[in-house]
């Protein structure tokens, strides 16, 4: 006899529906799972037949044929296994009378020994696709409760074994529905340092604070101990929170990764992503036989920081080069194309030499000039034409004067949360995505800003590219200053985070 | 026979390795000779004065010895033998080459050389420079690309260290830029760093300039240097080196050229040198050449200056305290100079400008002097640097230019 269920897989950051069609002949007695099943999923048939034994029911002595379609698709994870156990209890005929049909609910767990539901990643992903295929109602375990009713569009049922799923779909003991009720907050972490710890340093400060308010990617260069990561750090502490649309699409990724914690899914903090030097260009931009949401996409809408950025390995650096333009990741597999969100503000932070001291007076740099040349090339070609702004620092002046005007952070967000909430007013995005088409009367250049910027761009030799990008920096400056018109001070100032400036 | 010592070996340099260069320092000991027939010598003397090993002071015993280069080469790497401070590689390599005729390797280096757009110029020719026929022992062979007449003037020699800071540069440009003005013709090593600012100050101040190449003609080093000899070229400058096209370069080149540029000069200028910089081998060689020697002073806590400081501390050097004031004492009048500024500088400018022609330096450091808006500090440094008021050399220091004392001055 043969049954069929639904259940959803992930490709990427996104689900898709999966037919769990399960054929029981006569024959040898046999369980067989195909479908380019992988290996967790091959085990599935051991927790499966333990699971039905222990929840009263048993595996019949027949030949088993399991089949998960669209048969083309690789297939991971223990998501299945709760779509499987049902599948052969409807094709076996243990599951006498269903009211509704079975292509009606997806079914989403993985299967304990003694018939218990555990979580599984990506509830929220995996409960769109099922919406998206038309599919009304979802039953999830009980600890993915939280995520899957978070999903407009779905009836969403929890559950804590597999004997509750049988009692609900044979109508004997319905399971509530799940309410829909704003999404448990993730906990802020709040380890980011302040600013006011850091001594002196203006023109950065000045820097990240254009950065941020306009989502820009910065870099900062300087000899080691002079606090290049500290400032960086600090942004954690000056990032607005994420507005609710972008709340779930963050949340989403962070589930599908397995980083959620499940009683409180949804994440407000922008994310901070630091990865270390030593990072695989698959961990750095996602990839891999199952395709993992790498820091690019974890970073989605919040920061990705290279500390020591010339240390990366090349290859992943080159890496970063399409999603720092297209804000999405894609991956070609063998099966296909798939793309994930990326769209990230770049953090970098590097010396400006192998011993770090070129360009200092108190110390002289030990390394060949040639040597050193080779090593800041290390970052042209990439990624020097997708840094917004770069700042190369010098020790502060001196103690005194190091202190002055020393903000903390918190006035420092204030500004940048202003300067946010403009953009957003004026255009719905941020200036660093505005479009060249967009940089007109419409957001605040008059005719002679942008004949200096072409001016400027000539007297500097600027390419096109870099000019648009200083054209949404100088826009940024303004919205920092409260002002709707861009002015020549505003490209001025914004022309001096150029990273041609350094040689 | 020819004694070799320490003696007379010029300055007091801690900085000074023994070898290449106390061979180098040890003029009277070589004398000079005119072979009888130098037309029919000129063969020998290229394919003898291009062996690898066989240096100027080497070649000038054998000819000294022999009467001529074709008796020396005649008599073989035997001739090596009883000589002080032959290279160990000089024999094999002369032996080498005997495998051919001279007049052959001087015709095949010769064409080389055309190729590469110079010629050859050997030190019995009429147009070798002035200035070397007075210094032993001398190249006996040149490959010049250029107008050798840039070396009958005044010429002065810029030299300093390749990792050149901001300052370094400033400095070489502003003294670059007043002798060439001054009339004066500019020499210098073509490396990176004081070497390029100062051909490049040279040129663009409308001077010329010669360039003494540490490799052959056609291989500019440093390659990023060689439009740079190409402009210097066209520029009614001088390209010299002393190697035939071909030859690989190696550390004692850099030596020879260093000396050489002393040799042509008649006053060195060490703009910028750190301990143990290639630059002070150009200043001891000055010294034992009896040329004027200037060293432009730095901070004392700056490590990139430390060798200049101390040129002018042990009296070996005298100090710089203007580009004007080096005119002065070179015994040169200055030259006349456009100051052009478009359009009046905005109040915030001035303030900048003011403060940096007080004094170089960084945004962060001005921030302390100056009671400007981060942002509207950053902003002022890119107009004046848009209108070449302010450079910061690609560093994070900022210099007042060359243009904006001029508007001062006025």
């Amino acid at each position: 006899m043969l049954a069929r269920t639904v259940s959803a897989s992930l490709l990427g950051v996104e689900g898709i529906p999966v037919r769990v069609e399960v054929d029981v002949a006569f024959g040898l007695p046999s369980l067989t799972i195909v479908g380019l099943a992988g290996s967790a999923v091959q085990e599935a048939r051991e927790r499966v037949r333990s699971a039905l034994r222990n929840s009263g029911f048993e595996l019949p002595a027949r030949r088993i044929t399991v089949n998960l379609a669209p048969a083309d698709l690789p297939k991971e994870g223990t998501g299945y296994d709760l779509a499987i156990a049902v599948g052969i209890l409807a094709a076996s005929g243990q599951l006498p009378s269903v009211p509704l049909s079975l292509d009606e609910v997806a079914l989403l767990g993985e299967l304990a020994l003694d018939g218990g539901l555990q979580p599984v990643s990506g509830a929220m992903a995996l409960v769109a696709a099922a919406r998206d295929a038309g599919i009304p109602t979802a039953l999830v375990p009980l600890a993915n409760e939280a995520e899957a009713a978070s999903v407009a569009g779905v009836a969403v049922h929890a559950a804590r074994s597999l004997g509750d799923v049988v009692a609900h779909l044979s109508g004997v003991r319905q399971l509530e529905p799940a309410v829909r009720t704003p999404l448990p907050e993730a906990r802020r972490t709040t380890d980011a340092p302040d600013l006011s710890e850091v001594i002196g340093q203006q023109l950065a400060r000045r820097a990240l604070e254009i950065a941020i308010a306009g989502r820009h990617s910065l870099a900062l260069s300087g000899p080691p101990g002079i606090g290049k990561t500290l400032i960086l750090r600090a942004a954690a502490g000056l990032l607005p929170p994420l507005d609710d649309a972008e709340a779930i699409e963050v949340s989403r990724i962070y589930s599908v990764a397995g980083l959620t914690d499940r009683r409180a899914p949804l994440i407000r903090q922008r994310p901070f992503r630091a990865p270390h030097h030593t990072v695989s260009t698959q961990a750095l931009v996602g990839g891999g036989p199952r395709v993992r949401p790498g820091e690019a996409s974890l970073a989605h809408r919040g920061v990705l920081f290279l500390d020591e950025t010339l240390h990366f390995r090349a290859d992943a650096l080159d890496a970063l080069r399409q999603p720092l333009e297209s804000g999405q990741v894609t991956i070609a597999r063998v099966d296909g194309v798939l793309t994930m969100p990326a769209r990230f503000i770049l953090f970098a932070a590097f010396n400006p030499c192998p011993c770090g001291w070129l360009g200092t007076v108190a110390r002289t740099c030990a390394c060949d000039p040639s040597s050193a040349r080779r090593y800041a090339s290390r970052l042209s070609g990439p990624l020097r034409d997708r840094i917004d702004l770069l700042v190369l620092m010098q020790e502060p002046a001196g103690i005194e004067a190091a202190h002055d005007g020393v903000e903390p952070s918190r006035i420092v967000a204030g500004r940048i949360g202003t300067a946010w909430r403009r953009q957003l007013e004026r255009q719905g995005g941020a200036n660093a995505e505005l479009g060249v088409a967009q940089l007109g009367p419409a957001t605040g250049f008059g005719p002679d800003v942008i004949s200096l910027l072409a001016q400027r761009g000539r007297r500097f030799g600027l390419s096109p590219r870099r000019l648009h990008r200083t054209a949404r920096l100088a826009r940024t400056i303004a919205d920092l200053d409260r002002r709707e018109t861009v002015t020549e001070l505003d490209l001025d100032e914004a022309l001096r985070y150029r990273p041609e400036a350094a040689a | 026979m020819i004694g070799v010592g320490r003696a007379g070996s010029g300055v007091p340099s801690p900085d000074r390795p023994a070898g290449e260069l106390l061979l180098w320092s040890e003029p009277r000991l070589v004398p000079a000779v005119e072979p009888a027939a130098p037309e029919a010598d000129r063969p020998y003397w290229i394919a003898l004065g291009s062996i690898p090993g066989i240096g100027p002071a080497t070649f000038g015993r054998l000819v000294a010895r022999h009467g001529s280069a074709r008796a020396a080469w005649r008599a073989g790497p035997a001739a090596l033998a009883d000589l002080p401070w032959v290279a160990p590689e000089a024999p094999a390599a002369w032996r080498r080459a005997r495998r051919e005729s001279a007049p052959a390797i001087a015709a095949a280096i010769e064409s080389a050389t055309a190729r590469a757009g110079g010629r050859v110029v050997i030190s019995l020719d009429r147009d070798y420079p002035g200035a070397l026929e007075r210094c032993e022992p001398r190249p006996p062979v040149l490959h010049i690309a250029g107008d050798l007449g840039c070396l009958e003037g005044r010429c002065v020699a810029i030299v300093g260290t390749r990792r050149a800071t901001g300052y370094g540069r400033a400095c070489a440009v502003e003294i670059a830029d007043e002798l060439a003005r001054a009339g004066v013709t500019v020499i210098s090593g073509l490396a990176l760093g004081i070497d390029g600012e100062a051909h490049a100050a040279a040129i663009e101040a409308g001077g010329r300039s010669a360039a003494v190449m540490p490799s052959p003609l056609g291989a500019v080093y440093p390659p990023r240097h060689r439009r740079l000899a190409k402009r210097l070229e066209a520029t009614g400058g001088v390209l010299i080196s002393e190697l035939p096209s071909g030859r690989a370069i190696g550390k004692p080149d850099f030596a020879r050229r260093n000396r050489l540029i002393a040799a042509l000069a008649s006053a060195v200028v060490v703009v910028e040198a750190p301990d143990r910089s290639g630059a002070l081998l150009t200043a001891a060689a000055a010294i034992d050449l009896g040329r004027d020697l200037y060293a432009v002073p730095g901070p004392i806590d700056a490590v990139a200056s430390r060798g200049c400081n101390r040129l002018i501390a042990d009296h070996a050097a005298a100090i710089v305290t203007s580009a004007v004031g080096l005119l002065q004492q070179i015994g040169v009048h200055a030259g006349r100079r456009e100051a052009t500024v478009a359009g009046s500088l905005s109040e915030a400018e001035g303030i900048v400008l003011a403060a940096l022609l007080e004094r170089s330096g960084s945004i962060e450091e001005l921030i302390g002097r100056i009671k400007l808006p981060t942002g509207a500090l950053a902003g002022a440094l890119t107009l004046l640097e848009a209108r070449e008021l302010a450079t910061s050399y690609g560093g994070a220091t900022f210099h007042a230019t060359l243009a904006a004392r001029n508007l001062m001055d006025r």
